[in-house]
Parts: structure tokens; sequence; C-alpha cells
């Protein structure tokens, strides 16, 4: 039988950008099936963390391990289109759709990994049945679209990856109050209908908190609190102090 | 001159006839230039590569050039690869293909038109081909094979380019590659692939193009530069990115040129490409139906 157990561990890692230390010793795991929350404000690390998953930026020490269909992967060295094909799909900071083509193309787009193009059909349909705003505007440009319907399509077009694991960086930046609340319940959703692995960096506390099973906070490039539930988190004074203000 | 209107219905023909041509001639700069920022100015010297090889193959073996230039296209598609490889590695790669690499292809341009200077000296060289002479009369109209063939298979050649561009996930990326990079990176593509592919694509239309050259006109090494201007402008006209457009924009130029050197003589054809150009660049800047 078929493992399909889908994690991610991240495992002492530092990474820097010439002499600026920007992560520190940075450990942590999702398991799988699991939404996990990497709560920090701006300039904490938390994209950059994203982004050493990704292969983007490489990590000077550590280890950074995916666990995909019960195959174990080391993913620092792997290039991002390799570690994009194993099944983990980040949906980018400030989204990065392709802006002049249409809806439709962009969600083609995600679907180029091989293993995606068999269920091109399912996995749009679905993305449509979840975004019906998507759907309605398929042969539009993606970068005539508003911000919100533009958080739609990248959280749409990375699982037209139909990927194992998915990461998501900031969905709720520059987005109105109650965009944001339908996003993160949009990312529940689409977490439940396909089993995924989930890792979430936000600032957006009280939103990401809602549909965490357990979540770290990183404040200037280290782990400084693990939540191992979201009462856990909820409950916790440094979060409290550091996000609001008590 | 007396305005006549059979005059003007066979101008308007052989204006769409020229376009036909032109759309061949501009298909590579469409998706180079227009697809992958990669400002390729050495593309008619590969279209006149086209013209010699066509000339070659069917002065040795009899060969029909455009057959020729369709069984050479895998070799056009494989130079076109390695161009691209040298421009990656030496510019694209360091961030400097702006200016180093106008200078790269501007260099491939004379490079080639020495070479073939020094190979085929300044001769004229013409092909052989049943269509060369005959034309079909349509009511007044008539219809030079030499035009009607070549632009024929432009539009098919356009045809098939813009169904793979649209339908094939190959094509798509080609789009979407200079809009986004690394987003497309997201999409488990290798976008320096991609761009090596659209870029081999590129100059394979080359080899067709350049047997249409040959079999419109008799062709000589330095004849490519007559053609940058116009291509370039086509290719402004009919908005970047876009092949029905460049399309669109080839037949009215074609059509453009060629009333007015019925009408007004041809030293002025040439004007026009510039002047159009001019007023899309004033006017509608992002072309036909640039996005």
């Amino acid at each position: 039988m078929a493992n399909s157990t889908n994690s991610i561990t991240v495992e002492n890692i530092d990474a820097a950008y010439g002499a600026v230390r920007v992560l520190e010793d940075v450990s942590l795991s999702a398991s799988s099936g699991q939404t996990v929350v990497l709560l920090g404000t701006n300039g904490n690390g938390k994209s950059t963390l994203m982004k050493c998953v990704m292969g983007m930026v490489r990590p000077t020490k550590g280890r950074i391990v995916a666990e995909i269909d019960g195959h174990s992967h080391d993913l620092v060295g792997m290039t991002t289109e390799e570690i994009v094909d194993l099944g983990i799909a980040l949906v980018p900071e400030g989204r990065r759709l392709f802006p002049r083509q249409t809806v439709e193309e962009n969600l083609l787009l995600g679907a180029s990994r091989m293993k995606a193009r068999p269920h091109i059909k399912n996995n749009m349909d679905f993305c449509f049945e979840i975004f019906p705003r998507l759907s309605e505007r398929r042969s539009q440009l993606a970068g005539s679209m508003s911000g919100g319907e533009q958080q739609m399509l990248a959280l749409a077009r990375a699982l037209m990856l139909n990927p194992r694991i998915l990461l998501i960086d900031e969905p709720s930046v520059g987005l109105a109050p109650v965009l944001v609340s339908r996003t993160i319940d949009a990312v529940k959703q689409l977490k439940d209908h396909y089993n995924l692995t989930v890792l979430m960096a936000e600032q957006n506390f009280t939103q990401a908190i809602r549909i965490a099973d357990s979540g770290y906070v990183i404040v200037h490039g280290k782990i400084v609190f693990e939540g191992k539930s979201a009462h856990e988190l909820n409950n916790n004074d440094l979060i409290r102090q550091l996000y609001m203000g008590m | 001159m007396e305005f006549s209107f059979s005059l003007l219905i066979n101008a308007i023909a052989a204006g769409l006839l020229l376009g036909g041509f032109y759309a061949a001639v501009t298909a590579g700069i469409a998706i180079s230039f227009g697809m992958l920022d990669i400002v390729n100015i050495a593309h008619p010297a590969f279209i006149i590569v086209g013209s010699y090889v066509a000339y070659i193959i069917n002065a040795k073996f009899g060969v029909d050039p455009i057959l020729a230039s369709i069984v050479m296209l895998p070799a056009f598609y494989a130079l076109g690869a390695a161009v691209y490889q040298v421009y990656y590695l030496s510019f694209e790669k360091r961030g400097q293909e702006s200016l180093r690499g106008l200078a790269f292809f501007f260099g491939l341009l004379f490079v080639t038109e020495v070479l073939l200077l020094i190979v085929f000296g300044v001769d004229y060289r013409s092909v052989n081909a049943a269509y060369i002479g005959p034309s079909i009369n349509i009511g007044p109209i008539e219809l030079p094979l030499r035009l009607l063939v070549p632009c024929a298979a432009a539009l098919a050649m356009f045809a098939v380019l813009q169904i793979f561009l649209s339908r094939s996930f190959i094509g798509r990326a080609v789009m979407a590659v200079s809009q986004d990079p690394l987003a497309l990176r997201l999409m488990a593509v290798d976008p320096t692939r991609i761009k090596r592919i659209a870029f081999g694509i590129s100059i394979a239309t080359a080899s067709m193009a350049g047997a249409f050259l040959i079999i419109i006109q008799p062709v000589i090494p330095s004849v490519g530069r007559d053609y940058i201007g116009r291509i370039f402008a086509i290719c402004v006209l009919g908005g970047l990115g876009s092949l029905p457009g460049a399309l669109i924009a080839a037949l009215l130029l074609g059509v453009l040129e060629s009333l007015t050197s019925t009408f007004y003589g041809p030293s002025w054809a040439p004007a026009v490409a510039f002047g159009i150009l001019l007023i899309t660049l004033a006017v509608r800047p992002s072309g036909l139906l640039g996005r």
C-alpha cells in the first residue's frame, strides 16, 4: 500500500544575505495533514525561511527534509523546479501572477508540472467551485483583477500543481480585513479537500490562528516560541505581548 | 498618375501577398523580441542564411526551396538554441544583456554577413521552382505565384506557431517567461530551458522566411538589412508578445507599402514602416493587440 505521509522538517538552518544574518538555528516541522503557521511581523525572516525550503535561498547550515508520499528528500542543494516537481508548492509573497496572461492561462501554467497534467480538469473545476469569481473572469487578464481576486488566483494556481505540501507566504498582505478572513477560510477548504500539509507564514495572528493545528513565532530570525496546538498559541504571554500589546 | 480601380485592387492584392511574406520575416522577432525580451537584431542575417541554404539545396539537388527550408528546420532550431546558450552564459546570466547583448547581436549580424560575402561573393543568387514566373488571374486581379506560394506557406507557418504557443504547456510558458521567470520556476518550469526552446523556434522560422525571400527576389548577403526596420515596426504595431497582432500588422504594412509604391512611387515605400512606427508609439504604444 502506498504510504501517503507528506511532511516537512527544517533542522537547525542558518541563512544570510551577504553579511546580514537572517535566520539563526531555525528548526520547525509540519507533519502530515497539519496546518502549521509561522507567525512574525515584517522583517523577521518568514519569507526567507520559505525561500530556503523552495531552494530560492541556500541555507549556510542545516538540513531541510521533505517526505512526499512516504519518500524522503533532502531539499538543500536542489533547484526550485526540482522541489516544486516533488509536489511542494509555494504561493509567494506578492502573489507573482503572470499579469499579461488570462486567469485560465495562469491556472494552466500551474499545471505545467507533469504529475499535475492528468488532474487538470478536476483541479480546475474544484478551483472554480471554491472561487466562483475566477470562473466568471477566466478570460480576463490577471493583472487587471483586484487584489483579493489575485490572491484567489495565486492560491488556485498553486493547487493546479497538484501539490502534497503547500507553502503560503503572507496571504493577507494588501487585502481588506473581510478578504483576509475569506482567504484564510479558502486555505482551510483547500487543505481539507486535498488533505494537504500546509505551512503558512502570516503576520495577522488572529486570522492565522483560526485554522492552525500548531505554530511557531519567529523574531529576528530565531524561533522564540513553539505552540503545539491552537490553544497553546492562544494562551501564550509572549504572543500577547508581541501581537496584542498586553 | 491616373487613378484606376484595377490598379487599386491589384495594389491591395499584391500588398496582402507581400504582407504574408513580411509576417514570416517578423515571426522570429515577434518571439525573441516580443516574448523573450531578446533584441535579436541579427535575425535578418539568419534569414539570409536561410536563403542561401535553400539556394544551395535547390541548385545542387533541385529540391523545392520551401521543402528544403522545412527539412532544414531542425538544423536552424539547433543553431538558435546554441546561440541562445552563448548569449545566456555570456550576458543574461550576469545581468548584462541590455547593452552588451545588443552589441553581441550586432556583431553576429555583421560577422554572418561578411562570412556569406566571403563564401558566395556579391552576385545575386536566385532559385528555380515551377511557381516562379506564372500568375493566376481572378477577374482583373493578377496574383503572381512567386508571391502567392510564399504567402500561403507563411500563413500556414503562422497558424502552426500560434496553435503551439496558445495550446501547449511549453507555448504558454514561452508567453509567460519574460513576465516573471521566478514565478515560472515555482510552476516547476526552468525559464532558461523555455527561452532556449523559444529562441530555437524563432531562428527556425528564419529558415522558412529565407526560402520565401529568395523565391520573391534574388538575394545578396546585405539584403537582410532592408528588413531590420520593417520587422521591428511590424512587431511594435502588432503589439509585443502577440503573434496575431504581428500578422495583422504585417498585412497592413504590406498593403500600405504597395499602395504607396503604386500611387506615389517605390522610393516612398520604405518611409511607410517608419511612419507607422512613429504613429504607433505616439498614439497606441501597446500596439494593435498588445496586452
